[in-house]
């Protein structure tokens, strides 16, 4: 699974759907330390400082059902991975957002481009690690792994381990 | 069955069409008995009918159940294939529908926040 890093994309999902247009592989990962316009479901803006974990992956042809399962699998798989790792209690709040201490700390976005068959498809997680602070508008709504924590989280390791859990479950939905 | 009569075979088949009806068919002719004209030109009108399929119809259909989010096109217009036509929005899931086609925009079917379901037809091009 080849990982490419940025500093700064505007969105890694947006920078996905270019790569994935332009023939890139299957389970290539855009990694970005900060998201200037990084967005959620119906272009709802995901707030996207450096600290926080933004990814997304570029996804093999698939059903849109199996698509379907899959994201929601995607917000399990990042929720037993907080649960996994440390100690607290994830809510998976579907369809594709997690929570910890009623505050949404991860969400996911699936972006499908579809034709008479699915053409290609990128699924965006945005995991809030390292982020010390949010803004008022989100800061009864929103948390991160470090306030929730009291300390730094490794952001690669829980990459790792989010992309190992997705690759296994889409195996069980669609091979 | 066949019926041999004077050294000529008649291929006969007998048929129950409904209640009280009967279909003979005769080397290929058909006769009714049972039944008033107006039955019989129902049964031939129902069984002539070939069902109305478009062939050469553009039809941009939705690949999952889901609420219209945005239409980027308006009807009149004229489309490119891989052009951006909607956007489908499932519970978990966006999918921007291009399309499959090149033509003009005859009809969209669908309005923003409008709910569908999978396999309903949205847009018509020609």
């Amino acid at each position: 699974m080849q990982i490419k890093n940025f500093k700064t994309l505007s969105s890694t999902n947006q920078k996905a759907r270019e790569l994935a247009r332009t023939g890139a592989s299957p389970w290539e990962v855009i990694l970005a330390k900060e998201q200037v316009s990084g967005y959620g479901r119906k272009g709802t803006a995901w707030f996207s400082p450096k600290g926080g974990l933004y990814f997304s992956i570029i996804l093999p042809k698939s059903q849109v059902e199996d698509l379907q399962t899959l994201t929601i699998l995607a917000a399990f798989i990042v929720a037993k991975t907080i649960k996994d790792n440390f100690p607290l209690e994830p809510f998976i709040k579907l369809p594709n957002d997690v929570w910890v201490n009623n505050k949404k700390i991860a969400g996911i976005l699936t972006e499908n481009i579809v034709a008479r068959t699915v053409r290609f498809s990128v699924m965006g997680i945005g995991l809030n690690t390292n982020i010390d602070k949010f803004p008022k508008d989100l800061e009864n709504i929103a948390t991160s792994l470090k306030i929730e924590l009291g300390k730094e989280v490794d952001n690669e390791k829980i990459l790792k381990a989010i992309l190992k859990g997705l690759k296994e479950q889409l195996k069980t939905i669609s091979e | 069955m066949k019926i041999k009569i004077k050294d000529k075979v008649y291929d006969i088949e007998i048929q129950e069409t409904g209640s009280k009806k009967v279909k003979i068919t005769v080397n290929g002719r058909e006769f009714f008995f049972g039944e008033t004209t107006e039955a019989r030109e129902k049964f031939l009108a129902a069984h002539a009918a070939i069902p109305k399929r478009n062939f050469t119809k553009k039809e941009i259909k939705a690949p999952i159940a889901g609420i219209i989010s945005k239409i980027f096109i308006k009807e009149g217009e004229f489309v490119k294939k891989d052009q951006k036509l909607l956007i489908l929005s499932s519970m978990k899931m966006e999918n921007e529908i291009v399309s499959d086609f090149e033509g003009k925009v005859k009809e969209i079917l669908v309005k923003e926040n409008q709910n569908i379901k999978g396999g309903e037809v949205l847009i018509v091009l020609t």
